[in-house]
């Protein structure tokens, strides 16, 4: 039986190479995603149909005063600061350094929980609710989504710490490069996400 | 052989948990998933707050139930398996894995979650069949309403949401008709290799399905739907509870496609044998990979204004209510930046299989596999950019409508090429009279009507009379139908030998292609003559002076049955007392036909060495 | 790598090129013609410029995709013509066959791009005319409104009065404004061939100048609920003597 193309026997750069272009694609889908909710959150706010993007005070329900962006950005700073340290743990994995590798991930895992945590609380630290009009609805399909990135980060990270620190890094270190990319996509949708917040 | 499994934890002495899980427990935790979130939320949510325009407590529970479903179905098929064995740090082993791909398994491996792409093609195929079967049951429910001009005969909310499911389901079965069982079977054997790229995530693109498909199919029982398959806001928001059964529908199939649409090229860009360079490859591989690299980003468009759907019906938010300063353009948009480019992700993959087929059956090389490239590749490039040529009639954006008037005409360059290339291929070829032959043929003529009734479509003005009327419903059905489907029935025909170990019967599948095709001409024929005459898409009930227009078109679709249960007959039939057959029954060049009967687990005993392109029929050497 | 030109030197000579050409020919012309009354006669007479340019718009383009679609069917014919095998086995591959000729690639893009052109061209220009309707400061004002499931009429320029029947005095230009209480419709007045969705929130505009006195068929076009069916209207063009005495009637003022 031939040693080519087959999971179990295949050279790991092989195996690794695929599996981040499979991860890169389904980034493609994310993307047009994320740049399909930018595109919700511009057009609703230039169409701003009949005045209610930013409804004004009614009875009983106060203006609607859009969230403080700076938020959004803390996200993203955090974001590259997990970006930097997974970095830091790719570079270990090269240089066979386990310490490395561990403290690497081991920030990465702790940041990446941070980040969902952080979220979370942002989303729940709004004056509006998610029923007052255009702008609030789009504020929290962002900042929901963007929770729900944080939330796979955090599995990524978890799961990575976790078998770095059982020395399946030794050697094969793809997973690490692969959560590269996706910290990077991370630090980029944030920064979507927050330079859509600061225009409202 | 009894376990597979290699015991390295010496506690774990009866079966592991993967060997547990199958299609049973996963309806089982499906089931106990659903009633227990259901039951859940009704007890511990809150009663409806003033201040919200839209949003119902139902919905909420309901749209709870289903995301129990689907999470207590996944869990119960195994598909969480891989992932928390990955973030424990506990990899499969080789025999887990070769558990997993059904090795020696016998017929209980179509029944979980088995990885073998193989088991996976003919799991698709079973599922499409299905998701036809119920389609076409709606179809002959639908045009039994319409045999009499004042309906009645279903009420006009059933019929409403017959419609709409009929659509939806059609949809998705055309979507996946040929890159679901032919894409998973048979690409990876045709390119050489042993399995897809992400064996796992083939089993769960499947298991998606199967389990996306509970909620759509209870959306009757929760009161259907008010909209057709386009789902337009703010008419969704009316709809009864059904409608959170669509929307769960499409977020689950829209996870299947960006799974299936990720291992299909990265399986045909880094898997390709040895020697299959690119000019190498066949057309089929092109015209697969094609349409699920064009659904990636398609697909998520249509998943996003879903999600916003569920939000307005559940949560209050307005991102379709003009009230809360939402607006039904934003929604018409999002679906249409979907909807266009996804009739070419059905259309392709047919297309492309007749061409694979066309030199097969005329012993002659491909006319120009250049062009045939070229062809489906502009398809894809201008699909992006024609969507609003759905919104002419809007209002959305007066301006905007010539810009998509020059892109959507233009679209018919590249669509000719691929007419180019069928009728070079068949200029001078011998004629081997098989029903794939004759589908080529059938193609050719459904294709054509289907493709000039778009250009009247395309030009904004005569849009303005035809547009919402039933001429639109013919001109899709004969794309989408008349050439979709009869590729896609073609493919079924000329891979059942490879797939099954069986020939289909040759003459029911005769019968069954001449009632389908000339069902078919007849009732959507008709069916332009009305929508001409006015009559409105979507309509239970009609002027008189449609009549007869529709019982033709209702006549026509009992032929049409009556095909495709001969088709599906002759399927049933064949794959288990059909006459064996060869190893290449078509003696055809492609690498799948150098494999035996049954296909052995890894496809190939040694990896093969590509030399050529498969299409040298009539050259000195191939 | 073309066969013909190592072996037929002259490849308008051979047979089957010649009989193609004469199928080609008499198929082009059967779906002009055929195809041209098949689309047109179900649409009957106009009532409207607009609908008049639209049936002669289509007729045009089935013009134009004759030659194109009459050289599929006379290849397809012309494959077809030959001898049939049937049985398991193929017959013997085929020779004398091209399996690549830039020249007819480029002739059939050309050819194409050219037929894709000049619908485009004829597609604008009639584009424009119905447009300048729009923009006849003469024309009429009346707002529709669609609603769950039927249509009013404000007539803006008789004083605002309101009605459930739409009329209109034959030969004046009117200018319809659109829009919705709930959920998009479509306004379709079908003989004189002009739509515009009635959406909830935004107001859309269409134009037309009715040249034909009769009842026409007003559909709603865009699923609307429940009685998508049901939410039809009959437009009466009538003289302008008759509409002045209809709107006089109806409380409004000329």
């Amino acid at each position: 039986m031939s040693t080519q193309v087959n999971a179990h026997h295949e050279h790991p750069d092989v195996v690794g190479s695929r599996n981040k272009l499979g991860v890169v694609l389904i980034l493609v889908a994310d993307i047009a995603f994320a740049l399909s909710v930018l595109f919700v959150y511009f057009y609703l706010k230039q169409q701003d149909v009949g005045g209610m993007w930013l409804p004004r005070a009614s009875e009983g329900q106060a203006a609607t005063v859009p969230a403080n962006a700076m938020g959004a950005w803390y996200l993203t700073l955090l974001a590259g600061l997990g970006l930097l340290v997974n970095n830091y743990a790719l570079r270990g994995a090269r240089t066979k350094n386990p310490t490395q590798i561990n403290l690497g991930l081991g920030a990465g895992a702790l940041i990446s929980i941070v980040l969902f945590v952080y979220q979370i609380i942002q989303m729940r630290q709004v004056e509006f609710t998610v029923t007052w009009g255009a702008y609030a609805s789009c504020y929290f399909l962002i900042t929901g989504l963007s929770a729900l990135h944080f939330f796979i980060t955090a599995f990524i990270g978890i799961g990575n710490w976790n078998r770095g620190r059982l020395g399946l890094y030794s050697n094969d270190f793809w997973h690490i490069d692969i959560a590269n990319v996706w910290w990077i996509w991370m630090v980029v949708s944030s920064l979507l996400g927050a330079f859509a917040l600061s225009n409202s | 052989m009894t376990t597979v499994m290699n015991h390295k934890n010496p506690t774990a002495s009866h079966r592991p948990i993967m060997e547990r899980l199958n299609v049973v427990t996963a309806l089982a935790l499906g089931v106990a998933g659903a009633v227990i979130s259901y039951y859940l939320a009704q007890k511990f949510l809150p009663e409806n707050t003033e201040g919200s325009v839209m949003k119902t407590r139902h919905d909420q529970v309901v749209l709870i139930g289903m995301i129990g479903w689907f999470i207590g179905f996944m869990t119960g098929i195994g598909a969480l398996v891989g992932p928390f064995r990955w973030l424990m740090g506990k990899d499969l082993s080789h025999d887990e894995n070769m558990y997993l791909a059904g090795k020696n398994a016998g017929i209980s491996r179509y029944f979980r979650y088995t990885t073998d792409h193989k088991v996976v093609g003919i799991q698709y195929l079973v599922i499409t069949m299905v998701i036809f079967g119920v389609g076409g049951i709606l179809a002959m429910l639908i045009r039994t309403n319409l045999g009499h001009a004042e309906g009645g005969w279903l009420h006009p909310q059933a019929y409403n949401a017959v419609v709409g499911i009929h659509g939806i389901i059609m949809i998705v079965g055309t979507i996946i008709m040929v890159t679901g069982p032919f894409g998973n079977f048979i690409m990876p054997i045709m390119i050489g290799a042993r399995d897809m790229a992400f064996p796992r995530l083939n089993a769960l693109s499947f298991w998606l399905i199967v389990a996306a498909l509970a909620p759509i199919l209870s959306s009757f029982f929760l009161g259907g739907i008010t909209t057709g398959w386009s789902a337009y806001n703010p008419l969704a928001s009316q709809s009864p509870a059904g409608m959170d059964g669509y929307i769960m529908f499409i977020c689950i199939f829209a996870i299947s496609t960006m799974v299936a649409g990720a291992n299909i090229t990265t399986t045909v860009v880094r898997m390709r044998a040895k020697g299959m360079t690119w000019t190498r490859t066949p057309i089929f591989i092109y015209g697969t990979v094609a349409s699920v690299a064009l659904a990636l980003p398609a697909f998520p468009v249509f998943f996003l204004s879903q999600i916003m759907s569920g939000m307005d019906r559940a949560l209050g938010t307005t991102f379709y209510d003009t009230r809360g300063g939402g607006s039904g353009w934003l929604y018409e948009n999002l679906f249409w930046l979907m909807g266009h480019p996804e009739v070419y992700v059905i259309l392709i993959p047919a297309v492309a299989a007749l061409m694979e087929m066309a030199p097969v059956f005329t012993r002659r090389p491909l006319f120009s596999f250049k062009i045939a490239v070229m062809g489906i590749a502009g398809i894809c490039g201008l699909s992006i950019l024609v969507w609003a040529h759905h919104m002419y009639m809007t209002g959305w954006a007066p301006l905007l409508n010539a810009p998509f008037m020059l892109t959507t005409e233009l679209i018919s360059i590249p669509t000719g090429m691929l007419f180019l290339v069928l009728v070079g291929t068949v200029w001078r070829g011998r004629l081997w009279m098989t029903v794939p032959t004759a589908s080529i043929f059938a193609l050719l003529l459904n294709f054509m009507i289907g493709g000039i009734t778009g250009i009247y479509l395309s030009d904004v003005p005569a849009d303005a009379a035809l547009h919402g009327s039933m001429f639109v419903t013919a001109h899709f059905h004969y794309t989408l139908m008349g050439a979709g489907l009869t590729g896609a029935i073609a493919a079924l025909i000329f891979w059942f030998p490879k797939m099954t170990g069986r020939m289909i019967d040759k003459q029911l599948s005769w019968i069954s292609f001449w009632l389908v095709q000339i069902g078919f001409n007849v009732a959507f024929m008709g069916m332009f003559m009305v929508g001409l005459a006015g009559q409105p898409r979507r309509v239970e009930a009609y002027a008189e002076l449609f009549i007869r227009g529709n019982q033709i078109t209702t006549g026509a679709a009992f032929v049409i049955m009556t095909g495709m249960l001969v088709l599906l007959w002759a399927v049933i039939y064949s794959w288990r007392h059909g006459q064996k057959a060869p190893m290449n029954p078509w003696q055809s060049k492609t690498l799948e036909w150098t494999v035996p009967n049954p296909v052995p687990l890894e496809n190939f005993e040694t990896l093969p060495i590509v030399t050529s392109d498969p299409y040298g029929y009539g050259k000195a050497q191939s | 790598m073309s066969d013909l030109q190592t072996k037929k030197p002259q490849w308008w000579k051979s047979k089957d090129v010649q009989v193609t050409a004469g199928l080609w020919v008499v198929f082009s012309a059967l779906i002009a013609v055929i195809g041209g009354e098949v689309n047109a006669r179900p649409m009957g007479e106009p009532a409207s410029e607009t609908m008049a340019n639209t049936i002669h718009i289509m007729r045009m383009f089935t013009w134009v995709s004759a030659p194109v679609a009459g050289l599929v069917a006379a290849i397809a014919a012309k494959a077809l013509m030959q001898k049939m095998h049937f049985g398991d086995n193929p017959p013997p591959e085929a020779d004398h066959q091209i399996s690549d000729s830039p020249k007819a690639t480029a002739l059939w893009l050309v050819v194409s791009a050219l037929l894709c052109l000049f619908a485009l061209i004829f597609g604008m220009v009639v584009l424009q005319k119905d447009n300048n309707t729009l923009l006849d400061v003469h024309a009429a004002d009346i707002n529709v409104t669609g609603q769950q499931w039927a249509w009013n009429f404000d007539y803006a320029d008789s004083g605002n009065f309101q009605s459930a029947d739409l009329y209109l005095p034959v030969n004046q230009p009117v200018h319809f404004h659109v829009t919705s209480l709930d959920v998009v419709h479509s306004f379709w007045i079908v003989q004189m061939g002009i739509k515009v969705d009635a959406n909830p929130g935004y107001i859309t505009e269409t134009a037309v100048t009715p040249t034909k006195i009769g009842v026409y068929d007003l559909r709603c076009a865009e699923l609307c609920g429940l009685l998508h069916a049901y939410m039809q209207k009959k437009v009466h063009v009538v003289s302008q003597q008759d509409y002045n005495n209809w709107v006089t009637s109806h409380g409004g003022t000329i």
